[in-house]
């Protein structure tokens, strides 16, 4: 008795002893953002009579004798992607008293590994690069990254530059981070196939039972010389996300009705050969890029950033120019009714950490890289900046492997933007609840009905919770 | 008396040092984090705000919660499924493999490889060998037993994809299991099996009452050896059924996966825990019952 | 007596057709990896005529696996954990088990529980506390953490336990009146008795950690401390359809624990038998 006695002392003992350092630690992060902007304005107020020429020579030695300082940001796939270290680059050479140090945590579980490293003490990154809003909302509710209000107000920062997607991401009147790269979801589709097949290309106003129909049309199950009329990627977006383009339903909802039109069109297609099966590239775990360049797929729905890595791989030779060289891109198809053009994003952003020694210095670093000076750079790279000026879109346009057709220009011009997956406080719960049916109905474990049953229980059992 | 003392004393301080290295490092990564977890169930933590306490919160809201049940439900037929056959199929392969047959070496070796090698790699090949469209089995069923396309069986999905599971578990964990039988056949008396040849058993008989009576408490070992591994079941399922994002559906998601899931991607940690305890309890029960059948047997 | 003979002889006809299916079985998922590993793309699901070795085979694929993913770092930190992990819980179960066999202590029995309690708890069960634990200790993405996580485990201590109990006590005793230190008699008399069971364990530490999976994915996270099996699995999404790569990949990450186990296998079966594992 006296030892289950001592033993269950022992485990509150070390209950609450964990609960003091990080009911500690808590304290600590939610001071910091307060902290800070007083500090500054402290310093600001220390010289409250100097004039302006005073002022500015109190900053001007602030930019150049400023001591070195280190950032470290959290990115993934450095090899693989060219951004990362052009914008290192490029910022270094703007403030040269600040290095920047990279680290790669991979792109598979990044927002999983960015979590763990960011949760409790012990974590000294700066600046990290946040991949999705799940694992944003999480970082958010675990106070591991700072508010930028007081930052953004200081600074004067208009976030009407993001067109709209800060709305989607501000939590609770509050935004933690600010968005540097902006992705949207296109229709690429292989020209060389059209043409053999003598049918007209895709155009920038296609309704869905215009697309339907021409995915179709340029299916071909004949064995041996199979042609795809189009793909979907086993991800939930590549089908879900049709149905939230008209504007009236999210994710979020917690009633998926209105997605049963999409997935009865997509399995549908399925059923007659015009794509891919879910079950074999699940089995196979194939790869979009790979269904693509293998140049039996006429058109496929993704993300912008699948241009950067058509041109760089083609340019490489790592796809056959043979299969897939000759491609375009247009809008994403719309529904009756809909505006064509609207469409989904996916924001990249980045934040400052609350364990950073140097939020000042971090925040300068976030407003550089989301700023225009950054913007500029994304787009030399063939990547699409959050703030998407005429310059920008220019620069990617013209890159050498941009697809040349007037069509294909055109398709970058959005008119709404729908965040793929907005802020919510339960946003992780509903995401993997919606991920785990999405699977059940496409591998047809569920019939459409009984998978959106399930999906408006078990995200009504979250959103209840 | 004292200098008695001393000595004992002494003996005991070298038997400490002999135990120590092993015991800090089990008690620190081991017992510690097993007190933890208990506590945890009862607590609410995302990692980094203050702990709170649930009482059985945590624990009511398992019975609400699809996914949860799904997972058990789950990891409970893949037990039923895989214990009893990879038993059987063990023993079977000990009872071949302990007569005396040429090349016994090299199949007993043969056999312990889908053990040794590596679950990533094997389960790669399996995926390709059942792929429901392109897979050499698939493609037999297909050419050779004339089933339609459309009826091929989906290994990897719906309601195959546990049975998959099983099978590839009985597969790799034959050969492991085949071992530790011969090595409880080589323990039994050739002389028991002389006396009932002369009684004039046949193999049945021999197998009936000499054979499997003595292997008792092999088989004990085996099964809750079996049992546990079973129910920790995690990477043979993300590995054959990992959907588009690696994520389980609810006719392939297990337990493991479960506490994996609400521990790092959503930070419930003492919801987390809540899971891990039932797991616990399950594997408790099961080994208890195992053990309450062999005392009674013996007795 | 003739009819005798031939049901023998047909029994034995059984026994071997079971056994070559087995075998086959067994065998012919590996067959398939190393056909594949030197096949491309295209050929791999090629069916009508289904070729074990194609005319020419695609060496390559064993040379670009090294380039596409850092397979050798992989390795090594595969290598090293695996190495460190097994001499760790050989020394340290062997050196416990001993003192629980042999000597006589207070608590004994209290501390040996706690091993026992404890070997049917999975790990699963406190993984999250323990890596939380472990967090705080700054050991997340360290290697050192799979190195806490792995060598000191119940099980090893458990089988030493049942091993060196099977050796008679009156050969410390001899030794002692000779005057041997405890030190002695564990390092000159039973360390050398207990090949055996040093082979099993060695054998098992080495199969479970070289083959873990969700160790390495909860500690490990920067690619540099990857192991193969998260290297593997990683590379698998992201080059799906290079079925040939993957399995050369495969085939490579077999080899080690192929060589450990043919060279320990003499020695399997007896440790088994002789550490009381069958129960």
């Amino acid at each position: 008795m006296k030892r289950k006695i001592m033993s269950v002392l022992l485990a509150a003992a070390m209950v609450t002893s964990m609960a003091g350092c990080s009911g500690s630690d808590g304290g600590a992060q939610t001071q910091a953002p307060a902290d800070t902007p007083q500090q500054t304005q402290a310093s600001n107020d220390a010289a409250p009579a100097e004039t302006t020429a005073g002022d500015t020579s109190a900053e001007a030695p602030a930019e150049t004798d400023a001591a070195p300082v280190t950032l470290k940001w959290a990115i993934w796939d450095k090899e693989s992607t060219a951004y990362w270290q052009a914008l290192a680059d490029a910022y270094q050479k703007a403030a040269p008293n600040v290095t920047i140090e990279m680290v790669d945590l991979g792109s598979t579980d990044y927002m999983t590994v960015l979590a763990t490293e960011l949760s409790g003490e012990g974590s000294d990154f700066d600046v990290v690069t946040i991949k999705d809003v799940p694992g944003y909302a999480t970082l958010v509710q675990k106070n591991a990254i700072l508010s930028l209000d007081d930052y953004i107000k200081a600074d004067g920062i208009d976030l009407g530059k993001y067109a709209g997607t800060t709305d989607q991401i501000t939590v609770n009147g509050s935004l933690y981070e600010l968005p540097f790269r902006n992705d949207f979801w296109v229709l690429f589709y292989n020209k060389d196939l059209f043409d053999e097949k003598g049918v007209a290309y895709p155009t920038n106003d296609m309704t869905f039972d215009d697309y339907d129909k021409l995915a179709r049309e340029m299916t071909d199950t004949t064995f041996g010389s199979q042609i795809y009329g189009t793909h979907y990627h086993t991800w939930r977006s590549a089908v879900q996300l049709f149905s939230v383009l008209d504007g009236q339903h999210t994710i979020l909802d917690g009633d998926y009705e209105f997605m049963k039109p999409y997935y009865e069109l997509v399995l549908n297609q399925e059923a007659d050969g015009v794509c891919r099966k879910y079950t074999d590239l699940k089995a196979e775990g194939l790869h979009y890029s790979a269904a693509f360049s293998g140049g039996d797929v006429a058109m496929l729905n993704m993300g912008s950033w699948f241009i950067a890595t058509m041109i760089s791989n083609l340019e490489s030779g790592e796809y056959d120019a043979d299969l897939c060289g000759n491609w375009g891109i247009v809008k994403y198809p719309h529904a009756d009714g809909v505006e064509a053009g609207s469409t989904l994003g996916t924001i990249t952003g980045l934040s400052v950490t609350a364990a950073s020694d140097t939020p000042d210095e971090a925040w300068k670093f976030v407003k550089w890289v989301s700023g225009e000076e950054g913007a500029a750079v994304m787009a030399e790279t063939g990547n699409f900046p959050a703030i998407m000026t005429d310059e920008a879109m220019n620069i990617i346009t013209s890159l050498s492997g941009f697809p040349t057709d007037d069509a294909s220009k055109e398709a970058l011009n959005v008119s709404n933007l729908y965040l793929e997956v907005p802020y919510a406080e339960n946003v992780s719960e509903i995401n993997s609840a919606l991920d785990s049916f999405h699977g059940s109905i496409m591998s047809g474990e569920m019939s459409i009905d009984e998978g959106i049953a399930a999906m408006n229980e078990a995200v009504q059992a979250v959103i209840g919770q | 008396m004292a200098k008695g003392l001393s000595r004992q004393a002494k003996r005991d301080l070298v038997a400490y040092s002999f135990i120590a290295p092993n015991f800090i490092g089990f008690a620190v990564f081991t017992l510690v984090p097993i007190v933890f977890a208990f506590a945890l169930a009862f607590l609410n933590w995302d990692g980094s705000n203050p702990i709170t306490f649930a009482g059985l919160d945590n624990f009511k809201q398992l019975g609400g919660d699809i996914f949860f049940k799904a997972a058990l439900k789950n990891t409970v037929i893949y037990c039923i499924g895989t214990v009893p056959l990879t038993m059987v199929a063990s023993l079977a392969l000990a009872i071949i493999l302990n007569q005396k047959v040429i090349g016994r070496g090299v199949f007993r070796t043969l056999s312990f490889f889908p053990y040794v090698a590596s679950l990533v790699a094997v389960t790669s090949v399996w995926k390709m060998l059942f792929h429901p469209s392109k897979g050499p089995v698939n493609n037999i069923l297909h050419t050779v037993f004339q089933v339609p396309v459309d009826q091929l069986p989906q290994w990897f999905s719906g309601s195959l994809v546990l049975l998959s599971m099983i099978l590839f578990s009985v597969w790799r964990f034959m050969g492991y299991y085949m071992v530790i039988y011969l090595a409880g056949l080589q323990g039994i008396s050739a002389e028991l099996y002389e006396a009932a040849s002369l009684d004039g058993a046949n193999t049945w008989q021999k197998f009936r009452y000499i054979t499997w009576p003595q292997l008792h408490s092999t088989t004990f070992f085996v099964v809750v050896m079996l049992t546990i591994n079973c129910f920790k079941v995690y990477d043979v399922a993300i590995m054959l059924a990992g959907g588009g994002s690696g994520e389980l559906t609810t006719s392939s998601t297990v337990l493991v996966y479960y506490i994996y899931q609400k521990a790092f991607i959503d930070w419930k940690l003492g919801y987390s825990s809540a899971v891990a305890m039932v797991l616990f309890l399950m594997v408790f029960v099961v080994t208890m019952i195992q053990f309450r059948g062999q005392k009674k047997y013996q007795s | 007596m003739k009819s005798a003979k031939r049901k023998a002889a047909l029994s034995k006809t059984l026994v071997y057709i079971i056994l070559i299916i087995i075998a086959a079985l067994m065998l012919i998922p590996f067959i398939w990896m190393l056909s594949a590993s030197i096949k491309s793309d295209r050929q791999v699901f090629q069916m009508n005529p289904f070729v074990l070795i194609p005319d020419k085979p695609k060496w390559s694929n064993y040379h670009d696996i090294w380039v596409k993913i850092p397979l050798l770092k992989f390795v090594e930190n595969t290598v090293f954990l695996t190495i460190i992990v097994t001499l760790l819980q050989l020394l340290t179960s062997s050196f416990a088990a001993y003192s629980f066999a042999k000597l006589d202590f207070k608590h004994k029995n209290t501390l040996f529980f706690a091993y026992i309690a404890t070997i049917a708890m999975p790990w699963q069960v406190y993984m999250v506390p323990q890596f939380i634990m472990m967090r705080k200790f700054g050991l997340n993405d360290k290697l050192l953490a799979i190195i806490c996580l792995q060598a000191f485990s119940a099980f090893g201590v458990f089988m030493m336990k049942q091993f060196y109990e099977g050796i008679p006590d009156e050969l410390c005793e001899a030794a002692r009146i000779d005057g041997m230190s405890e030190y002695r008699i564990y390092a000159s008399i039973m360390l050398p008795l207990s090949k055996p069971s040093l082979a099993t364990l060695t054998i098992f530490t080495f199969v479970n950690t070289w083959n873990d999976y969700l160790g390495p994915l909860i500690y490990l996270k920067s690619e540099r401390k990857k192991t193969i099996q998260l290297g593997l699995k990683m590379f698998i999404s992201q080059y799906s359809s290079d079925y040939g790569l993957i399995m050369a990949g495969s085939v490579l990450s077999l080899i080690p624990v192929l060589v450990v186990f043919l060279c320990l296998q003499k020695y399997f079966v007896e440790g088994v038998a002789a550490t009381g594992l069958k129960g």
